[in-house]
Parts: C-alpha cells; structure tokens; sequence
C-alpha cells in the first residue's frame, strides 16, 4: 500500500518540478522582454520625465485679468515628480505611500507659510467601465433592482492641496480641469437606464448613482483627499505624500501637478508613475489570463498532491 | 501577516485564512461532506469578491476530497462503478452551471441568485436531515433498530431502463437517477462553488439507498471529479481562480480535515447527521438573514475587470 502511494507520489513531484521550471524560463523570458520594453529610444530626450502642459483656460472660466502682475516678470511655472516611478507589486504588497514633490520655477512668493501660489495634485488610476447597482425590496427579498453604467471611470483617485479647493478656485475652473471628487470624469455608457447624461447634473438619477459611486470608492479607500496635504518648504520646493492602499488596481497612474494663483491656473505639469506586479505575482498574474485552461490544470494538480500528502500523512501515523 | 493575492487583487491575512481552511476541513473531515457551501459564504464575508471566492473555493474541495476518499478507499468504502455514473453526468452539470454563471453575471443579479439556492437547498436538506436524524436518535434511545435500509423496498425508480449492479453499495438499479443527480450536483458545484457533498450524501442515503458508510467515500471520489473540472472551467471562463488563495486554504483544510475524520470516529451516524443538519441550517439562516434584512447599503459598485 505504501509503494502504491509513493509512486503517483513521485510522478506528481516530477510534473511539479517540470511546471517549475517551465514557470523559470517565462520568467526569464518575460523580464528579458520588460527591460528592453523599459529601454529609452535612443532619440529621444528624458524619455521618462513628466512634461510640462501647455495651459489652456477652461472653456467653462472666464479669462480674468491679472492686475498684480507687473508686465516685465517672467510667468511661474511648475515642475514635479514622484519618488518612485515604478512601484513594485509583489506578494507582500499591503499599499504603499509616494511622495510627489516639486518646484515652482520664478517663484515669487516671500516663503512658504505665505500662502502665495496654491498646488493641487491629482493622481488618477487605470479607467474601466463600472456598474453601479441599486438594491430595492422585491416581495421581501433585497433585489438589484437598477443598474447605471459609467465609463473611464478611474480606479483610484487622488487630490492633494495647499488648502480646500473651492478656496483654490471657483467650481467652474475645477469642473473645466476635472478636478474634485464631483468632477471626476465619468462618462455615463450603456443602457441608458436611469442615468443622467453628464458629470455637471445636479442630483438627479445619475446624480445619485454618481454619488453613490464616489461615496463607495471613498469608503474603500480608493478615492482620497487631503485639503492640507501639499506644503511649500521654501519659497517654490512643495511637497506631498500620498498613499495608495493595497487594494488599489495595477496599472498607470498619471498625476497632474497644478499650480494656481489668484484662482487662476498659472502652469500644469503631467508625472507617469507606474503600478506593476513583479515576481511571482506576476508570474502567476500572466500565467491565469495566459494560459487559463493549464493554469487551472495545475491548481487541480497541486490541490490532489495536498489530499495526497494528507492522506499519506494520517495513513503513517495510523500504522 | 498579509499576503497579496494575484488574481483576488487584495491583501488578506495568512492567519485568517489558513484558519478559514482548517475549520471548514475539521467540519468536512468530520462528515464527509466537502465543505464548499461553508468556505463560499465564508470568504465573501471576509471580503473577497464573490466571483473569486466562489471559483477558489473548489480547489480546496478538491483537496480534502482526495484525502478524503483515499482513507475510505482503504476502508472499501467506495463504489467507484456508482461513482463513475455521478462523474458522467457531473461533468454534463458543469458545463451547463459554468455557463449559466456568465450569463448570470453579466445581469448584476449573481449574488442574489446564489443565495437564493443556497438558502432554498441548505434550507430543505437541513430539515429534512434534523427531522430524520431526530427520529433516528428517538429509535435508538428506545431500543429499535437505527438501520435506514429497508429490505425489499421499491419504488418509482425500479421501473426504469439501464438496470446496473452495484456489488458494494449491494444494489440493483437503474443507472439514470445517479446519473441525474450527478448532474444537479454538478450543475450546483458550478454556480456556487460547492463540491455538493451536503446534497449527494444525503441524496444517496435518502434516495438511492446506499448504505451509509458506502456514502461518505462514494461522494467524496465523485466531488473530487466535479470539483477538478469546475476548478479548470472558472480558470478558463472567468479567470477567477486564485492559486495563491487555493494553496492557503488546502494547508489549512488538510489539517482540519483530519482531526475532524479523528473526531468523527467518536460519533454515531445518526448523531453525525443531526450535527450536520443545524449546521446546514444554520448556514441557511445566515444567508437568508442578509436576503431579507435591510443592507448597509443599497447601492454596489462593480468593475468589469473584477467580476
């Protein structure tokens, strides 16, 4: 009985350490692939710096003079980054918090705590579409009765600023940059049952499922603010930390670094920061969407080779 | 300590959810049954996605199960010929549930059917199984006889084609009601992420007239089947088999599993049944509590990526 059981025992072992090794050489593979795709084009100058974004008023502001400024002072403009570009997902992954800093280059103010230029940073996640979904009582039961859908959706959504934003600027400028939790683009898609038609409706139906949306987001931690969260510590260096939670999904980030004074947007820089699964997670990221049918080929494998043991196991110890 | 898992895209506790295994495969070992339909609520209520939790939940049956039926096969107690027939139409079920789960899904009303069968078939199983094990314990305290087999009974089914001889169960019947109630396991295994086992045991005994300790080892070989096959169809229909949580709950369910089956030894049959019957029950009140009562919240978002 015990030769019988040792026998699969070791056929299975040997299926493992050929799954392994199979599972080595995508890897190899797969990094090989990641550093050349992370390889900078010859050609081209700070392939992986931020840019600077050419302002446009928002079609929805109306252009104010600005009297304060003396006519011969060169205009502000703002620079940033993130301290780290590429954070790793690996199995200890529990979130992580980034740091955004940056400067504000013909800075004009007298020093930091004077209030001078006001920054908002937003860091928006992948998009997708997502389904919010209504529950009502049918004949007792709690039903998903209604559905809205809303496109480009982003994942995660953050807004750090000197102070709150309606002291920043008017809702018109903040609704014409998409920034603010009520401004944050979502393009209602599908079905048009029971949605509204665009991100600017009071609270009507699609209000309401917005609002639910941005409420349940928030309460997972994937939508976040912080009225305070930037502070200058000289006269043009700023800082912020933001924290991305465990849960927040892999992928792109972009963060926008405004700079606004007077209620007026002054400069805009754009920062790529990048979410990716390294290691096993990866691996085994790649090898479920990859190779599905063997994947699950292989839990049931390593599921029978655990009764296995356990039988295995219990069956010595009753001898 | 947090370990992130790859597909469920979330972190959770090792602890937690070894802990999670090891009960359900204390319970599992203790009845024979695989134990999906507890580990399923289970981690929905830790917080993984339904559809994750719900695809997962196989492989860990598929565990306990091989464990399972390896130590009653050295016992004898396994009919595999009859065990056979359930695989056959098994396979035919999880064809059929894998797909009704996609198209279940894409209608936002998944969570809500998936309680409503388990709150409908724990609910009636429970009963059913209280109300006989109750009779049984009454019988035995009395001094009569606690056999459930009744010599020389027939019924509807005898009259059907396809008669087999089933040498260890010491049955002659017909194929097709094994054969269809291996299918509604099936069927089951797919759409709520249990190997069934709460429905053949008592099915067997109840219906087909197996002897008891045929049952146990019976059902198990056949969950290890249905469960395999239902762990392979959520990986390439939905993706949503998590490898990292499978392996996590397999370690802890191995080692309940066998101090339940020590534990079990310990019990009478019908005393096992009526245990296993207020937990099913109890089960049952539990998901349709959340039914009826009014939720936290009305409102639920879902991303399409995360089903």
């Amino acid at each position: 009985m015990m030769r019988m059981l040792r026998a699969p025992d070791q056929r299975h072992v040997c299926i493992m350490a050929l799954a392994a090794l199979a599972l080595c050489g995508l890897g190899l593979a797969d990094d090989a692939w990641a550093q050349r795709r992370q390889t900078p084009p010859a050609n081209s100058i700070e392939p992986r710096r931020g840019r600077q974004v050419p302002v446009t008023p928002p079609p929805a502001a109306k252009a104010k003079p600005d009297e304060t400024r003396p006519p011969d002072v060169p205009t502000e403009t703002v620079q940033a980054d993130v301290s780290t570009r590429n954070v790793a997902v690996t199995s200890s992954f529990t979130g992580t918090e980034i740091v955004v800093f940056g400067a504000v280059d013909n800075s004009r103010q007298p020093g930091p705590g004077s209030g001078y230029y006001d920054i908002v940073v937003v860091i928006e996640g992948t998009s997708s579409r997502v389904s919010v979904r209504k529950k009502a009582q049918m004949g007792g039961i709690w039903l998903n009765t209604r559905t809205a859908k809303f496109d480009d959706v982003p994942s995660y959504y953050a807004i750090w600023s000197t102070r709150p934003l309606d002291e920043i600027a008017s809702e018109a400028t903040m609704i014409g940059y998409e920034i603010g939790f009520d401004h944050v683009r979502m393009t209602p898609a599908g079905g048009t049952e029971n949605v509204g038609s665009s991100s600017l409706l009071p609270a009507t139906d699609g209000g309401e499922f917005r609002k639910a949306l941005v409420r349940l987001k928030t309460n997972s931690g994937l939508y976040v603010k912080d009225d305070f969260g930037v502070a200058f510590i000289g006269r043009s260096l700023f800082r912020a930390n933001i924290v991305l939670p465990a849960n927040v999904t892999v992928g792109p980030f972009d963060t926008r670094v405004y700079l606004f004074r007077n209620e007026k947007l002054l400069s805009q820089y754009n920062v790529r920061l990048n979410l990716e699964r390294e290691g096993i997670e990866r691996h085994v990221h790649d090898f479920a969407f990859g190779w599905p049918a063997i994947y699950g080929m292989c839990t049931v494998l390593i599921a029978m080779m655990a009764g296995l043991a356990a039988a295995y196991s219990s069956g010595k110890s009753l001898r | 300590m947090n370990l992130y898992l790859p597909i469920a895209e979330m972190s959770v506790s090792v602890v937690l959810m070894l802990g999670m295994g090891a009960s359900v495969g204390f319970l599992s070992g203790l009845f024979g049954v695989g134990g999906g339909f507890l580990l399923t609520p289970l981690l929905i209520f830790a917080g993984l996605p339904t559809a994750v939790a719900v695809g997962t939940a196989p492989a860990q049956v598929v565990a306990s199960s091989v464990s399972g039926a390896l130590t009653q096969w050295r016992r004898g107690n396994v009919d595999f010929k009859l065990g056979l027939i359930l695989v056959a139409g098994g396979v035919v079920g999880s064809f059929v549930g894998v797909n009704l789960v996609t198209v279940l899904r894409r209608t936002g009303q998944f969570d809500v059917f998936v309680s409503l069968t388990y709150v409908t078939l724990l609910g009636v199983v429970g009963t059913l199984m209280l109300i006989e094990s109750l009779r049984t314990l009454k019988k035995t305290k009395a001094g009569g006889s606690s056999s459930l087999r009744r010599s020389g009974q027939h019924n509807w089914s005898h009259g059907l084609p396809l008669k087999m001889r089933f040498q260890r169960s010491k049955l002659y019947i017909s194929a097709l009601p094994p054969l269809m109630l291996g299918a509604f396991v099936g069927l089951l295994a797919a759409i709520m992420g249990v190997g069934g086992g709460f429905l053949i045991v008592p099915a067997m005994i109840y219906l087909l007239h197996v002897p008891t300790n045929v049952v146990v080892g019976t059902s198990q070989f056949q969950i290890i089947f249905v469960t395999g096959v239902t762990t392979i169809l959520n990986a390439t229909t939905s993706q949503s088999v998590d490898i990292v949580l499978a392996i996590l709950l397999m370690i802890g369910g191995v080692i309940g599993a066998e101090l339940g089956a020590a534990a079990g030894e310990k019990l009478r049959g019908e005393q096992l049944r009526f245990l296993l019957a207020l937990l099913v029950l109890a089960v049952c009140f539990r998901v349709g509590w959340d039914l009826i009562s009014t939720p936290p919240d009305v409102f639920s978002i879902q991303s399409r990526d995360s089903g």
